[in-house]
C-alpha cells in the first residue's frame, strides 16, 4: 500500500487525517463488538502478532479491524464445525472422541487457513457460473481439495499423537482465497505471481484495504458508509475499499456485480470499478491513477483522472451494476440491470486489478456479488461467445505442420497406431491394421501397385505387457504380479512404489470381493425374492435359502478373515515407513475396513472403483516400459501434454488459452448415446 | 531437427514441462475408442473395448455400416454409395443438397475416370451429367460451376491438366466426400460430427501457433515421438516391411 497522502488534496494535512480515521475506527470497532463473546481477550494475541498481520492501515494507523472481534471466540467449535460440513463429515472418522484439540494445533488450524469466524461463509468453494468448466476453475478445485486433504492430514497426525510437519503446512498452495481478510495480509507477502502458484478468486472485501468511514458487513459482502453527514466535505474526497485478491486474469473475463442498496436519489455518489495497490482509497474509484470507475451520480466513466466521459445512465437505490475485465484483449465493460453499456476501457495495463468501489455520502449502502449468487447480467453467453470464436479459430487450424509429410487423417492414424503398438493392445493393433489397409486398398486407383499393409510385428513384450494388463484389469492382481515376476523378475524389485501398489490394490480387492459377496448374502436374508432371482438365476427358492446363506455367510467370513491378514501383514511392512503417501495411502485403505459395506459408502466407495485398476495397470505398464528402455509414453500422450503445457502459457495472462480446456475435448465424448 | 533422443545433452525448459504434466490413460482410451468408432474402424473398436475394458460406443454393426459406406465412396463406387445410405437413413441426402450434389459430382468424377483410362466413349458421362446434375445446378451457382469445372475434365487429356482439374482426379477428393457422409451420419446418430481427436490434434496446432505467436521460448519444434525410437512403431512413410520374426505365444 503506497500513497500515504491523499492525491491532490490540499489543505488536508496527514494528522487531520490520521486522527479522524483513529476515530472512526474506534466508532466501528464498538459497533461490532457487541456481538462478540465476552472473555476471549487472550485468543487474539495471535492475529495482532506483528510477525503475523499487518496491523497498520494505508495511513500507518492501528487498525481494529471490525472481524476480528467477531472471529476467534468460539474458534474450535466454529472450526469444527465448518470443517465438518465442508467434508460432509466425512472426518468423524479420524476426529477424536472429545472434540477438544490441543491448543497449539488449534492455532496451527488458522495458520493453515481455516475460517475462524462462524459468521463468515467463507471456507465454502463456490464458482462463479461464467467460469464453470474452464481450467481455471478445474485447478482451483483440486488445489481446494489438497487443501482439505491437508487438514485432514493435521488432525489425523494429531489423532496419531505425532507431531506436524510444519514443512508441509506451510508449503501447501494457497487456494480460492480461503483465508480470511486478515490473515490475507500476510499471504499476501507470499510469491502469489510465482508462475506456478494458483491466483485464487476474489472472495470477500478487504477490512485491511480501506479508506475510513465504511462500514463492513460481517458476511464481508455489504458496504456502509458511515462517516458523519457531510464528512466528505470536498468533492474530490472518498472512501473506497477492495477486494481481497486482484482478478485473475487466468479467468480471461472476470466479472463481479455490486447490488445499490441505498443511495440518494439524483445523486448517488457511489464508483463501481477496479483499481491496483497503488491507487489511493480516499478518492472515488477511477480518480486516481491506476483506477477505473463507473459513476452513479453522473453515469460518466472515469479512467485514473478527475475527467470522464459520458458513458452510461446514473444508478442509484436498486440498481445493480456489473464490472467486467477481458484479459485477452484488455478492455472492459460496465452493466446495468443486466444490460451491457459497451466496452468502455481499452488498453488496460497488465498489473493485478482489484475490484473496487467508493462510498461517499451517509446513507450510501451496497453489496457485492463475486459469483457467490448468480449474475443479473448474462455473463455466461458473453463468455461462451469468446469460446466459440476461439473453437472456431481452432477448427480452421491446419495442422499439417505437426509432423512433416503427413495430413490430418494420416497423422491421426499413425498416432492411434503408434499407441495401440506402444501400449501393447496387440490384437487391436492388428485389426486396426487390416481396416486401414482395406482403405489404402480402396483409394488405390493404380491397380499395378500393390498397397502395403501395415506389418504389425508379433511383439512378444505387447504380448506379455497386454496380459499383466488384462490380469490387473479383471482385478486380479496375483496372476499380475506371477506373470510381471516370470516375464521382468526386475520390474517389481526396481520399482518398489508400483509394487506397493499393486499390493495395495490386492488388498482393495478383497474388499471390493468382501462387499459384494455382503450384499448378495444381504439380499437373501432380506428374503428378497427378485433378487434371489437375479444373483442366483438358476437356483430354486424356499429350501435352498437356509443352507445357501449359512455358505455365504461362511465363505464371507473366510474371505474377510483373509483380507485382514493380509491388511496386517501389509500395515506391519510399512509400519516403520515415514514416507507421507505410503502412509496417506494405507490410512485410506484401511478406512474402507471400517464400514460395514464400503461400496454403498460415498466417501470412500472411489477407492473400490475399477477406474482404479486402470491407473495401477498402466503405471506397471510404464514401469515394465522403462526397465525395457522404451519411451513411456506414446506419441498421443506426448501430443496431448504438450497441448496442455501450450494453453497453460496461453491462459496465463489471460489470453486465449483462458477460454479453451482440454478436458472439454475429452468431456464431449461422453455426449455420445450409448447405442 | 530429427527425432528426439533422450540423451539430448540439455533439454529444454517446454519438454521438461511436458514431461510433468499428466496424460491420463483413461483420457486416452477414451479418445482411441471414440476414434475407431466414429471414424468406422468396427473390428479394431470391438478389440479394444475388449482389451482395454471399455464400454462400446456404439454397436458394431452400427459403425460397420459406416464402414460400408465409406468404402463404397472410397473405391469410387458412389451409385451403391448412395443406395446403401438411402437405405440407412434416407433423410441425409434429402435434406443436404449440398451433399448430395457433391456425391453426384464425385460419381461423375469417377465417369469420366472410366472413359478417361480406357478411352473411350464419353457417352456414359455425359448422360449422367444431364440427367442427374443439370437440374439441381441449374438452382444453385455454386453447384454450377462445380459442374462446370468438372466438365472441362472431358476436354483435357488427362495427363496435362492443370492443377484445379488434376484435384478433382486425386483420390482424396473420394476420401473427402467419404469424410463428409460419415460426418453427416453422425450428426444423426450423436450430437457430434467428428472424434474428439481431430480436435485434439487441431488444438495442439492451433495452441502451438498462438504460443509462437505470443513468442515466449518454445523449442524450435516440438516433437511428437513419431520419429522411431520407437522401434517397434512403423508409420505410414516408412513401410519398408521386414517380417519380423514369427509369433511365439499366441492368445
Amino acid at each position: 500500500m503506497s500513497s500515504p497522502e491523499p492525491h491532490g488534496s490540499s489543505g488536508f494535512t496527514d494528522s487531520e487525517s490520521s486522527a479522524e480515521s483513529l476515530e472512526f475506527q474506534e466508532h466501528q470497532y464498538t459497533a461490532t463488538h457487541t456481538s462478540a463473546p465476552p472473555g476471549e481477550g487472550g485468543g487474539y494475541n495471535f492475529y495482532t502478532h506483528p510477525a503475523r498481520t499487518s496491523v497498520l492501515d494505508a495511513n500507518g494507523d492501528l487498525v481494529l479491524d471490525p472481524t476480528l472481534r467477531l472471529g476467534p471466540a468460539p474458534a474450535a467449535n466454529s472450526t469444527e464445525m465448518d470443517y465438518a460440513a465442508a467434508q460432509g463429515d466425512t472426518a468423524n472418522v479420524w476426529r477424536t472422541p472429545g472434540g477438544s484439540l490441543p491448543s497449539f494445533s488449534r492455532a496451527f488450524d488458522f495458520f493453515a487457513s481455516e475460517p475462524t469466524s462462524a459468521t463468515v461463509d467463507d471456507d465454502r468453494f463456490f464458482v462463479p457460473s461464467y467460469l464453470k468448466g474452464s481450467t481455471y476453475v478445474q485447478k482451483l478445485e483440486e488445489a481446494y481439495n489438497k487443501k482439505l486433504e491437508a487438514q485432514k492430514e493435521v488432525k489425523r497426525t494429531k489423532g496419531n499423537g505425532q507431531d506436524i510437519s510444519a514443512s508441509s503446512l506451510s508449503t501447501t498452495p494457497l487456494p480460492g482465497g480461503a483465508h480470511r481478510g486478515m490473515l490475507h495480509t500476510v499471504l499476501e507477502r507470499a510469491p502469489f505471481d510465482d508462475g506456478d502458484s494458483l491466483a485464487p478468486l476474489p472472495r470477500h472485501w478487504n477490512t485491511a484495504d480501506m479508506w475510513t468511514s465504511i462500514e463492513v458487513m460481517p458476511n464481508m459482502l455489504g458496504l456502509k458508509f458511515s462517516g458523519p453527514k457531510n464528512h466528505h466535505e470536498r468533492d474530490h474526497e472518498a472512501s473506497a475499499i477492495r477486494a481481497d485478491h486482484f482478478m485473475p486474469p487466468q479467468c480471461g473475463i472476470y466479472y463481479y456485480e455490486v447490488h445499490i442498496i441505498s443511495g440518494k436519489q439524483d445523486d448517488t455518489t457511489i464508483a463501481i470499478g477496479f483499481s491496483t495497490k497503488t491507487a489511493s482509497l480516499s478518492r472515488p474509484v477511477g480518480w486516481e491513477p491506476e483506477s477505473w470507475g463507473y459513476h452513479g451520480d453522473d453515469g460518466r466513466c472515469f479512467t485514473g483522472q478527475n475527467i470522464g466521459r459520458s458513458y452510461g445512465p446514473s444508478f442509484t437505490t436498486g440498481d445493480v451494476i456489473g464490472c467486467g475485465v477481458n484479459f485477452r484483449d484488455h478492455t472492459a465493460f460496465w452493466t446495468k440491470n443486466g444490460h451491457m453499456l459497451g466496452f468502455a476501457v481499452q488498453d488496460i495495463p497488465r498489473h493485478k486489478l482489484y475490484p473496487s468501489v467508493s462510498l461517499k455520502k451517509q446513507g450510501e449502502e451496497i453489496l457485492v456479488n463475486f459469483g457467490q449468487e448468480p449474475f443479473v447480467y448474462n455473463i455466461d453467453d458473453l463468455m461462451n461467445e469468446q469460446r466459440e470464436s476461439i473453437q472456431r479459430a481452432i477448427q480452421r487450424t491446419d495442422t499439417s505442420h505437426l509432423e512433416p509429410g503427413m495430413n490430418e487423417t494420416d497423422l491421426i492414424q499413425t498416432l492411434v497406431l503408434q499407441f495401440l503398438q506402444h501400449d501393447g493392445y496387440v490384437e487391436t493393433a492388428r485389426a486396426f491394421a487390416e481396416d486401414m489397409k482395406l482403405q489404402k486398398e480402396a483409394l488405390n486407383l493404380n491397380p499395378d501397385v500393390t498397397v502395403d499393409g501395415v506389418n504389425i510385428k508379433d511383439d512378444e513384450d505387447a504380448n506379455n505387457r497386454q496380459r499383466i494388463r488384462q490380469a490387473i484389469l479383471d482385478g486380479e492382481i496375483d496372476q499380475a504380479l506371477k506373470y510381471t515376476d516370470m516375464y521382468y523378475p526386475q520390474v517389481l524389485q526396481d520399482n518398489e512404489q508400483v509394487y506397493f501398489k499393486l499390493r495395495c490394490r490386492k488388498f482393495i480387492e478383497m474388499v471390493r470381493k468382501a462387499a459384494e459377496l455382503s450384499i448378495k448374502y444381504d439380499g437373501k436374508r432380506g428374503g428378497d425374492q427378485e433378487m434371489d432371482l437375479d444373483l442366483n438365476g438358476s437356483h430354486g427358492w424356499g429350501d435352498n435359502m437356509e443352507t445357501d446363506g449359512g455358505d455365504h455367510r461362511a465363505e464371507l467370513t473366510k474371505l474377510e478373515n483373509k483380507m485382514l491378514k493380509y491388511g496386517q501383514s501389509l500395515q506391519g511392512e510399512y509400519a516403520g515407513d515415514s514416507r507421507k503417501e505410503i502412509g496417506k495411502a494405507l490410512n485410506e485403505i484401511w478406512a474402507l475396513v471400517a464400514y460395514k459395506n464400503p461400496l454403498k459408502e460415498p466417501q470412500v466407495s472411489h477407492l473400490l472403483e475399477e477406474k482404479g485398476r486402470v491407473t495401477v495397470a498402466e503405471e506397471l505398464n510404464s514401469a515394465i516400459l522403462s526397465s525395457l528402455g522404451k519411451s513411456s509414453r506414446a506419441s498421443l500422450e506426448t501430443l496431448y501434454a504438450q497441448t496442455s503445457v501450450l494453453l497453460e502459457d496461453l491462459r496465463k495472462d489471460g489470453g486465449p488459452g483462458a477460454f479453451v480446456s482440454l478436458q472439454d475435448v475429452v468431456d464431449s465424448i461422453q455426449q455420445f448415446p450409448q447405442v | 531437427m530429427s527425432s528426439a533422443s533422450t540423451a539430448t545433452p540439455a533439454k529444454h525448459a517446454f519438454e521438461r514441462r511436458v514431461e510433468g504434466v499428466k496424460s491420463p490413460k483413461n483420457d486416452i482410451n477414451a479418445l482411441i475408442l471414440d476414434y475407431l468408432t466414429m471414424e468406422g474402424y468396427p473390428n479394431a473398436a470391438a478389440r479394444f473395448s475388449k482389451e482395454a475394458k471399455l464400454q462400446p460406443q456404439q454397436d458394431t454393426s452400427a459403425i460397420r455400416a459406416r464402414q460400408q459406406i465409406q468404402n463404397c465412396i472410397h473405391s469410387g463406387n458412389i451409385q451403391t454409395a448412395i443406395e446403401t445410405l438411402n437405405e440407412l437413413d434416407p433423410e441425409i441426402l434429402d435434406k443436404d443438397k449440398a451433399l448430395r450434389f457433391s456425391l453426384l459430382r464425385l460419381q461423375l468424377v469417377e465417369l469420366i475416370r472410366v472413359c478417361n483410362a480406357s478411352g473411350g466413349d464419353i457417352g456414359p458421362a455425359l448422360k449422367f451429367a444431364t440427367e442427374q446434375l443439370g437440374p439441381p445446378a441449374s438452382t444453385n451457382p455454386a453447384f454450377l460451376e462445380d459442374l462446370e469445372t468438372t466438365m472441362a475434365l472431358l476436354l483435357f487429356n488427362s495427363d496435362s491438366l492443370e492443377p484445379q482439374l488434376a484435384a478433382l482426379l486425386d483420390p482424396s477428393l473420394r476420401r473427402d466426400a467419404a469424410d463428409r457422409v460419415n460426418r453427416a451420419i453422425l450428426e444423426r446418430q450423436s450430437t457430434r460430427r467428428e472424434a474428439a481427436i481431430r480436435q485434439l490434434v487441431k488444438m495442439r496446432a492451433w495452441a502451438e501457433g498462438a504460443a509462437r505467436e505470443k513468442g515466449g521460448g518454445l523449442p524450435e519444434r516440438l516433437d511428437l515421438g513419431l520419429g522411431g525410437d520407437e522401434s517397434q512403431s512403423q508409420t505410414w512413410r516408412g513401410s519398408g516391411s521386414e517380417n519380423g520374426h514369427e509369433s511365439m505365444m499366441t492368445t
